[in-house]
Formats: structure tokens, C-alpha cells, sequence
């Protein structure tokens, strides 16, 4: 084992310790407090997938909120057959749909829903990628072809109102029935099933970043002509990652509408998507870790400021993200890692890699000096 | 058979003929340096096998495989590696980590989701030693001299482990002792290994060449050993001019 998977992997043990006794201890076990919480993990769920593809791979993607919504709605099309019984859904007896619609029938089944929570948005995300990178796209062009997707499937979703309900999104949802237990939304065991599937997002984000696959990815984002030249199918890794990081924000996806008991298109918004991008860079789009802090950590600020500020909100995120990439491009991650290297004084330690700029402005030596 | 066989190559680029009519061959576990004045068409052909470049025309065929249509990655799996005129190491990564980056003996997606980015580091700790690099295999390549960057590209190419490696012109900017060491490392390598070499260093091509094509305006113009080479008229021509 490295030394850096074991920093890592320490950093996780005392992130799960605040994560499942600290935070709770301090909402003295109060469901009702804990489900904002749980808001919270779930969407560091959505940030830490961005991580994975943006900064382990250099692939910004400005689609995620649609991946994130079609595991929304996934879950959210499941409550709402279960509130229905035998009925239609009402919103759909309002819009004249006659019977079901085919898209709908499978939903019925919890073990589908879970499936297609993750696989959709996998699929989807998979199938984007392929077209994008086997055309050896990349850069700020994958940034506007997953937005431009973005935007199109928002409207899809909100022109299609009998099957998605439109503007008014997917309300009035049953709670969700596991074998053997109904989850209630505000009890603190639904919070540990949240906070349980954001551990297991960031072990299996860890151990990518630490795999040769992660490595690799690495290569790539630096140089993907050269790492070509070693034999790499550079267009199926990036389709990987790709198709992970979609999963993982359709996970995150689920774990929303039951949080919030409800699923709008909102959740695909140019703007929601951006937030996921402003998150990652907070905390530090290189370590899974770091950017699913970022998430927790801005909105707990907006939970606070946006009561105060309610129109000036998105202007303070945005002079955050301004500052953010100005004076901390590497986040919260890179700061205390820059912090680390002056306090043990031990520049260039595997791990602290030195700040963008720092390794082109160091003087190449001549070979004279060999 | 030769295990490289290029016939009748050409390569156009908006209408400039860069490569046109080549032929040559190269035998297994040779060492074949490519000479010629500048604007021959010397890395120009070095793009083709490699499938940086795709020819207009002719054939190359590696080990009887025919390959000039092929994607880039799969010539590399086929054991076709390539050193650049610029060095280009993976600047982010550590030392050690560009080695593991480099012996991709199983390069598909799964393999590597299943080992550990350093699950390669016993492998590379020797090559590491042979270019002298081990006291550096956790620094970043980017904090490296202009000398250790070369050596460890050189590094990579072992570790890579190509059955055919062409490099574009490796010794530039090293010191005479480097040169002696770069070409005694070739020597080593050419037992199991057949090299291409684009090299303008001529000490550095009489150490080590067995064999010599000399390029001009994109076609081969003369062939043969080193003093073949010295005393052939067509070459004094090409290179001082009418």
C-alpha cells in the first residue's frame, strides 16, 4: 500500500466518524435536523462523481445534473406507482393520458428502479461519451457538448408532461418500502442509509484514483497523444470513467428524491449543474474526498446565507467560485496540502504536487550539470 | 522476412509531398539510423509507423502484418514504441508512476482497474537503477533536469519493452559522457530489441549504427554501411548542395 492511499484512506475513517457520530451528536439525533444533513450527503455524492471524471480524467462535465435527474426521476416514477395503487398517477389523468405509458410499467419494480437508477444514466452518459471521444474531442469541447445535452434533455423532460408531469415535476410520492422496512424520510435510520451509501461512493472513488486505471486516467489528462503511443485505448478509459461517474450521480440521484419527496426538473438546470462544478473545485476536484467536502460544506453555507440573502445568494456563490480559482486552483484539497509542505518543510513529497504554474516555472537545468 | 517493410510510402500535406515513394526495410534486432538535410522527411517516417501520421499511399507491414491503416494504439500493442523529438514525460506524475504509465504489457481497462497504481514498481526498480534514476523514483518528472527527463523517457521505452522502438534525435542537448552512455544503453538494447534512430550526431551514428538510410525530399537516396555511406557522391550533394 502506498503512502498516499493510507493518507487517503485515514482521511476517509475520520470523515465517517463525523459523518455517522459527530454530526449527528451535535443534532442531538433529531431526524428532522438530520435530514437536511442527509441533503447535504447526498449531493456530495453527485460532486465526488464530477471529481472522478474532471479531475481524475480532465473531463469537465457540464451534464452531470441530467445523469443526476434521470436517477431522480427513476426513483421518484417508483414512489409514485406505489401512492397511485391500481390508479393512473393523477397528473397524468389531468393531462389525458389514457393508460400507462410503456416507460412507466417496468418501474413498478423496486429491484428495476435501483437497476435502472444506476444503468440509465450510465448508459446515456456512456453513449455521449463514445460519440465524444472516440472523435478524440476534448477540452472545453466536452464541456459544451454535455451542456448543449444538458439543456436539450431539460426541455424533453418538461415538454413531455404526461409522462414526466412537466414543469411541476414528480409530487405527492409514497414512501420507500425496502424488505422489511419503510423508510421514513425524517428518522435518523435514513440518514444512516444516506451517509452508509456516500462512504461506499468514496471507497470506491478512492480505490479508482489509487488503481492503474486511475493512473492511467491521469496520463491521459496530461498527455492523451503520448499515453496512445504506450498501447492505451484512451477513448474506452475515458468512456469508463465517464460511465462511473454517471452511475454514481444517478445513485446520488435516488437518494435526492427521497430526501426532498419529490423530483423536479430544476434538478437538471444549467444552474444546478454548474453548483456541481463550483462544489468540486471548493473542496478539490482531485481527491473524491476533498470534493464531496466541498459539496457539504458550501451548502451548509448556503443553508445559512441564502435565509439572509435570498436573491444575493448566487452572487456570493459565484465571487466564492471566482476566488476559488483565482488564489486556490486546486481547492481546499490543495491548500492544506500546499499548508502541509511548509509545515514539514519537505517540497516536492509525493502526494503535494506543486500548484499548476509551479512546475513549468521551475528553471529546466541544463545536462551540463549532470 | 524483415520485420519492417515499408514499400512505395508517400505522404502529402496540402500538397507538399513530406514523404514520397519511400522504401526500405529493417531487419530484426538491427540498429538503422535515418540521415538526411533537414525537411527529408526523417520524422516525418517515424510518424507514419507509428500512426501518428496517415500515409496517402504505399504499404508498411510490421513482422508481415500490414498496419498503415491501423489506429496508433494498437501498432504500440503490436510492439511498435516511439521516443518524440521534444521530450515528453508525464509532467504530473512521479518518476516512478510514468514507468508503471509505460509498461502497459496488458493495457486493457479491466487489468487495470484491478491493481494498484504502483503494483508495477518492483518490475521498473531495475530500469530505474540502469539509467540511474533510483534516488528520484518519488519525485514529480516535471522537478527533473533536462538530463534526467531524457533518461527518463529512455527508461520508459525499456519499460515498454517494444519489439521496435523508433526515437527522434535522443541525444539532443546531452553532454558527450551522456551520448557515450545513451549509445552504450542502445548496444544493450539492440540483443532483443531493433532500433530506428533519426540522429544528426555522427560521432553518436558511427558508435552505434549497423545500418544507414539516407532520406532526401521524402525518397531514399543512399543505403549501406557507415563508410558506404561517407563515400557516396549523391549524399555529398544532397547535404553541401550543387
Amino acid at each position: 500500500m502506498t503512502s498516499r492511499l493510507f493518507y487517503d484512506l485515514v482521511a476517509l475513517v475520520i470523515f465517517a466518524l463525523v459523518i455517522v457520530l459527530g454530526v449527528p451528536a451535535i443534532m442531538g439525533f433529531d431526524g428532522f435536523e438530520l435530514n437536511t444533513f442527509a441533503r447535504y450527503l447526498a449531493l456530495a455524492i453527485v460532486s465526488l462523481a464530477l471529481a472522478l471524471s474532471w479531475g481524475g480524467a480532465g473531463l469537465l462535465n457540464l451534464g452531470q445534473a441530467a445523469t443526476f435527474g434521470m436517477g431522480s426521476y427513476a426513483m421518484a416514477m417508483h414512489l409514485k406507482l406505489k401512492a397511485s395503487g391500481d390508479g393512473l398517477p393523477d397528473f397524468m389523468g389531468w393531462n389525458n393520458v389514457p393508460e400507462l405509458p410503456l416507460l412507466w410499467v417496468p418501474f413498478q419494480s423496486l429491484a428495476f428502479t435501483l437497476l435502472a437508477g444506476l444503468m440509465i444514466p450510465a448508459f446515456v452518459g456512456g453513449l455521449i461519451a463514445i460519440f465524444m471521444f472516440r472523435a478524440r474531442i476534448a477540452g472545453v469541447f466536452v464541456a459544451i457538448i454535455t451542456l448543449a445535452f444538458l439543456v436539450a434533455f431539460q426541455l424533453v423532460v418538461i415538454e413531455q408532461q404526461g409522462i414526466t408531469g412537466g414543469q411541476n415535476g414528480l409530487t405527492g410520492l409514497a414512501p420507500l418500502s425496502l424488505p422489511g422496512w419503510t423508510v421514513d424520510t425524517y428518522g435518523v435510520g435514513f440518514y444512516y442509509l444516506v451517509a452508509g451509501c456516500l462512504m461506499v461512493a468514496i471507497t470506491l472513488g478512492i480505490f479508482i484514483t489509487h488503481s492503474k486505471f486511475g493512473l492511467i486516467l491521469k496520463a491521459i489528462r496530461e498527455d492523451a497523444d503520448r499515453t496512445r503511443f504506450f498501447g492505451y485505448n484512451v477513448a474506452n478509459y475515458q468512456t469508463v470513467i465517464f460511465c462511473i461517474s454517471a452511475a454514481l450521480a444517478g445513485w446520488a440521484g435516488m437518494l435526492y428524491t427521497l430526501v426532498l419527496e419529490f423530483a423536479s426538473p430544476t434538478y437538471m438546470s444549467v444552474s444546478f449543474s454548474l453548483a456541481i462544478v463550483i462544489w468540486c473545485a471548493v473542496g478539490g476536484r482531485e481527491s473524491v474526498l476533498a470534493a464531496a467536502i466541498g459539496a457539504i460544506l458550501v451548502n451548509m453555507l448556503e443553508g445559512r446565507l441564502s435565509d439572509v440573502f435570498v436573491e444575493g445568494w448566487n452572487l456570493i456563490l459565484g465571487v466564492i467560485f471566482v476566488l476559488v480559482v483565482m488564489f486556490m486552483p486546486r481547492g481546499l484539497h490543495g491548500l492544506i496540502g500546499s499548508g502541509w509542505q511548509i509545515i514539514t518543510g519537505k517540497a516536492g513529497k509525493p502526494g503535494m504536487r506543486p500548484v499548476d504554474t509551479g512546475a513549468a516555472a521551475l528553471p529546466a537545468k541544463s545536462a551540463q550539470e549532470r | 522476412m524483415a520485420q519492417l517493410q515499408i514499400t512505395d510510402l508517400h505522404v502529402e500535406f496540402g500538397g507538399l509531398r513530406a514523404v514520397d515513394g519511400l522504401d526500405f526495410e529493417v531487419e530484426k534486432g538491427e540498429i538503422l539510423c535515418l540521415l538526411g538535410p533537414n525537411g527529408a522527411g526523417k520524422s516525418t517516417t517515424l510518424d507514419l509507423i507509428c500512426g501518428k501520421t496517415q500515409p496517402t499511399g504505399g504499404s508498411i507491414r510490421f513482422e508481415g502484418m500490414e498496419i498503415s491503416q491501423m489506429q496508433e494504439f494498437r501498432r504500440a500493442r503490436l510492439g511498435i514504441g516511439r521516443k518524440f523529438q521534444v521530450p515528453s514525460v508525464y509532467k504530473e506524475l512521479t518518476v516512478s508512476e510514468n514507468l508503471s504509465v509505460a509498461r502497459s504489457r496488458r493495457p486493457g481497462i479491466l487489468h487495470a482497474l484491478t491493481r494498484f497504481a504502483l503494483s508495477d514498481g518492483r518490475a521498473v526498480a531495475p530500469i530505474l537503477e540502469r539509467v540511474g534514476l533510483e534516488s528520484k523514483a518519488d519525485d514529480l518528472a516535471g522537478n527533473l533536469s533536462h538530463g534526467e527527463t531524457q533518461w527518463l523517457e529512455i527508461a520508459m521505452l525499456i519499460a515498454q519493452d517494444s519489439r521496435l522502438i523508433l526515437m527522434d534525435e535522443p541525444t539532443a542537448g546531452m553532454t558527450i559522457q551522456e551520448t557515450a552512455r545513451t549509445a552504450d544503453i542502445f548496444r544493450a538494447l539492440s540483443d532483443s530489441h531493433t532500433l530506428i534512430v533519426v540522429e544528426h550526431d555522427m560521432s553518436f551514428v558511427r558508435t552505434v549504427a549497423d545500418r544507414i538510410v539516407v532520406m532526401n525530399r521524402g525518397a531514399m537516396l543512399a543505403e549501406g554501411t557507415i563508410a558506404e555511406i561517407e563515400s557516396n557522391d549523391d549524399v555529398k550533394t544532397a547535404y553541401l548542395g550543387h
